[in-house]
């Protein structure tokens, strides 16, 4: 996969998350870049990324085996990150194409406004978005509490009913080649 | 916080809510259909929920889409509901669930 392929118009946001939290842009974009931060608030997982446009994404499991591989698309420290995703680390998830997920950091008076956008370039089942829905809203509300208290919250990282049986459904049909 | 439950005071803010869950990334246009309400209300209504960050809004060409940003109401429950309790609050709302369908 290369930049020069990748068209980022194709991508439509599905899901939106905005939190504010007591830090500058810098620490928000060091919580989200440094894995001594992530490990804390993502369920465990090491970030692992090339810091340039193009670069390699990872998210590792403690044991170093690979969850989340992608791309770095944008590179734009403090303020935008954005790369694609695919879940490597379980099986189910087999062919399904890559989303793009982007964080936005923006300071709002005293605080910093953080948004995290999840987009796909097919027109992806519910089911399917709600395992981000599950997990989203838990990992962001824990970024702002290891930011502000130092203290992570407790993020359940589990698939929502029917999500497995939505993955397999497509992983066969592959309605993204229609 | 108080914008928060301000702005859940309102039947017709959490109608809108419950469609924007539904259904995310809807424009102003897709959101007034089947309220018996003008425009200019909805879009009232809409900008209290943007404030209390309930909604987050993404432009695109001349339209904004509005998504659902339950992230404040996971602060809420993270404030009062700890680590433990949420496994036993889940059970019991899986029971309700189970025994209301049946």
């Amino acid at each position: 996969m290369t930049q020069g392929k990748f068209d980022i118009t194709r991508y439509h946001p599905k899901t939106v998350y905005v939190t504010y939290i007591a830090a500058t842009p810098e620490q928000v974009w060091q919580a989200l870049t440094d894995p001594a931060f992530t490990r804390q608030y993502f369920g465990g997982l090491s970030v692992d990324v090339e810091p340039r446009t193009g670069g390699a994404f990872r998210l590792l499991y403690p044991d170093g085996r690979v969850h989340i591989a992608g791309e770095v698309i944008e590179w734009s420290p403090p303020r935008r990150f954005a790369c694609t995703w695919v879940v490597e680390g379980m099986k189910e998830f087999g062919e399904l194409p890559a989303c793009l997920v982007t964080y936005e950091i923006e300071r709002s008076g005293e605080s910093t406004r953080l948004t995290m956008t999840e987009a796909h370039d097919w027109d992806v089942p519910k089911a399917i978005l709600a395992g981000g829905a599950a997990g989203w809203p838990a990992i962001l509300s824990s970024l702002k509490s290891v930011l502000e208290t130092g203290k992570p919250l407790a993020v359940a990282m589990s698939m929502p009913d029917g999500m497995v049986e939505a993955i397999q459904k497509a992983v066969a049909e592959k309605p993204w080649l229609k | 916080m108080d914008a928060v439950f301000r702005a859940l005071a309102d039947e017709t803010r959490r109608t809108l809510l419950d469609r924007l869950r539904a259904e995310g990334g809807q424009t102003l246009s897709d959101l007034c259909v089947r309220l018996a309400m003008t425009r200019q209300a909805v879009s009232k209504h809409l900008a209290i929920l943007e404030d209390a960050n309930l909604v987050a809004t993404v432009k695109r060409g001349r339209e904004k889409l509005h998504y659902l940003n339950p992230v404040p109401i996971h602060e809420i429950a993270d404030r009062w509901i700890g680590k433990f309790e949420r496994g036993r609050l889940d059970a019991l709302a899986d029971l309700k669930k189970a025994l209301e369908e049946k």
